[in-house]
């Protein structure tokens, strides 16, 4: 594949925080964040040419009106030439960058906009989310009659880390607390207080050896960014966030015919964006590693080769993940503690990823951010992607 | 009974490639497909081979021998059709042919479990039409 390293940039990133807003159409999550990406970005409304929502999972009806153009219609947006969904699950961020820098590389478009909106929190009872995700990616033949759901996907691939890697139950804990402290630096955080590894062992059981506390919650949330070409972004700011790596593998459908429960597609998925950027894990300054439960964060981090295999609990474990760590890990708060937004978790973390390296994090800022490097995967971690942005071109 | 409580149980939703499974499973026989031209298991069962994409596949008696590859047992937060059932056991099998199903280990400690354990088939009676391969330990 030849290198697309550089060609392209996110120019403009905008939030809203994560939360509960039970009097608040979706819509509203995804026109506020938009026209926060458009005024970062410094460009015209009317400049955007592509638009590419992603698919909100609590309503068909909604997702379609998404599908069918409303983003285009209530923002004004005068210049768009196509509208289409994108959707892979927890992937979609990473998959929309993809596809948006192809259409840019190749001329077919010049400014994409991407937005997210997911109304999880609010939109859907607790039990409801529950059986929602019970079948959600989860085979109806093989898998679903046996009650297999999220807690006991994250449970499986716990068990096994754990029996290969000798990894313990409080640096798998590491890992909510680590976010946490992230968290509590994040305006656009829902959990904000505090959290010890006790607490985090101490919560209710879920799914051996799964607890409650090492389990995302579901929110209403909005994200959105802008994607536009080299040459434009160095126009429009000194600190774009160039678009360096990608990689991926997808390794399965279903949950148990993945070859490997303690490892998945990473290593490949890491190799590829690395090789692709022109850098190695040693030169990464931010990580923004997919989260939705602490196993998952510590298998990728490892995979990718920001450290050896079996070593990372002891990294979040001891701070070296925390604010001030020598790896800033999942600075956002993550899934865990940020919230879970359906596909927006990683659209956050892509989100939070082109914010360091453009040097607005606040007070998350990681100093000299030159380059971070973002993990995104859907379904029952099917497709593990990776995505490298710098604020330079190696 | 289904009610608000306890809603029936998710019924396996059959591809038509797969019924001689399920049938098979109704009078207690575990068997897998195969591939005639590549000679390899397959499982679940495809429409073609997914190591050759060979279209010539049939059906093996399987040993109904295994092992836990991982295992967890749910004690709270299952999906409505099964929380009656918890504490329940769901377990990746790896079989002794070289393929995994996903399944639920039963008549065990859950205590007891571990990764690696041998466990043998069972069935269990789903309602009329289905009967489940389960696995319990191998004593």
């Amino acid at each position: 594949m030849s290198s697309n390293r550089g060609k392209t940039a996110i120019v403009g990133i905008g939030e809203i925080p994560t939360g509960r807003y039970p009097e608040q159409n979706a819509i509203s999550f995804a026109l506020d964040a938009a026209r926060m990406a458009i005024a970062d970005a410094g460009i015209a409304k009317d400049e955007i040419d592509f638009v590419i929502p992603t698919t909100a999972v609590f309503s068909f009806q909604f997702s379609n009106e998404l599908t069918t153009c409303r983003l285009v219609e209530e923002l004004g947006l005068k210049g768009v030439s196509a509208n289409t969904t994108v959707f892979s699950g927890g992937s979609s961020s990473t998959n929309a960058l993809r596809i948006a820098s192809a259409l840019i590389e190749t001329g077919r478009a010049r400014n994409i906009l991407f937005v997210h909106c997911e109304k999880l929190g609010t939109g859907v009872s607790t039990q409801g989310g529950i059986d929602l995700f019970s079948t959600a990616g989860i085979s109806m033949e093989w898998e679903v009659p046996y009650g297999q759901h999220y807690s006991t996907v994250a449970a499986l691939a716990t068990q096994r880390y754990k029996h290969e890697t000798g990894t313990t139950d409080e640096e798998l804990s590491a890992v909510c607390v680590s976010n946490r402290k992230w968290a509590e630096l994040n305006p656009n955080a829902f959990f904000r207080k505090p959290l010890t590894v006790a607490e985090v062992m101490g919560s209710k059981m879920l799914a051996t050896p799964l607890r409650a506390k090492h389990s995302n919650m579901l929110f209403d949330g909005g994200a959105a960014f802008i994607v536009t070409s080299a040459e434009r972004a160095r126009n429009l700011t000194d600190k774009p966030a160039y678009v360096l790596g990608e990689g991926g593998a997808v390794t399965h459908f279903a949950y148990h015919q993945e070859p490997d429960l303690t490892r998945f597609g990473w290593a490949k998925a890491g190799r590829e964006a690395f090789a692709e950027a022109g850098i190695t894990p040693a030169d990464i300054n931010v990580a923004e590693i997919y989260d939705s439960y602490p196993i998952f964060q510590l298998i990728a981090f490892e995979e990718i080769g920001l450290c050896p295999r079996g070593e990372a609990g002891a990294m979040h474990l001891h701070g070296d993940t925390w604010p001030g760590g020598q790896l800033p890990t999942t600075t956002d708060g993550g899934m865990l503690s940020k919230g879970h937004t359906g596909a927006g978790g990683s659209v956050s973390l892509l989100v939070e990823a082109a914010r360091q390296v453009m040097g607005r994090a606040g007070q998350r800022q990681v100093p000299n951010c030159r380059f971070a490097v973002e993990t995104a995967v859907g379904g029952t971690y099917m497709d593990a992607q990776v995505t490298i942005l710098g604020n330079e071109i190696p | 009974m289904s009610d608000a409580q306890h809603p029936t149980k998710p019924r396996p939703v059959v591809q038509p490639w797969a019924q001689p499974f399920w049938d098979a499973a109704r009078e207690k026989r575990l068997i897998l497909q195969h591939c005639e031209d590549c000679n390899k298991p397959i499982h679940y069962p495809r429409i073609a081979c997914p190591h050759c994409g060979s279209a010539r596949t049939g059906w093996r008696v399987a040993s109904g021998r295994g092992q836990i590859y991982s295992y967890t047992v749910v004690v709270s937060n299952a999906p409505s059709a099964f929380v009656a059932d918890m504490p329940y056991v769901v377990a990746v099998i790896e079989l002794d042919e070289g393929v995994r199903m996903l399944s639920n280990i039963v008549d065990c400690d859950p205590q007891q479990l571990r990764c690696d354990m041998p466990v043998e088939v069972t069935f269990e009676q789903l309602d009329a039409e289905f009967m489940l391969p389960k696995f319990r330990p191998l004593t």
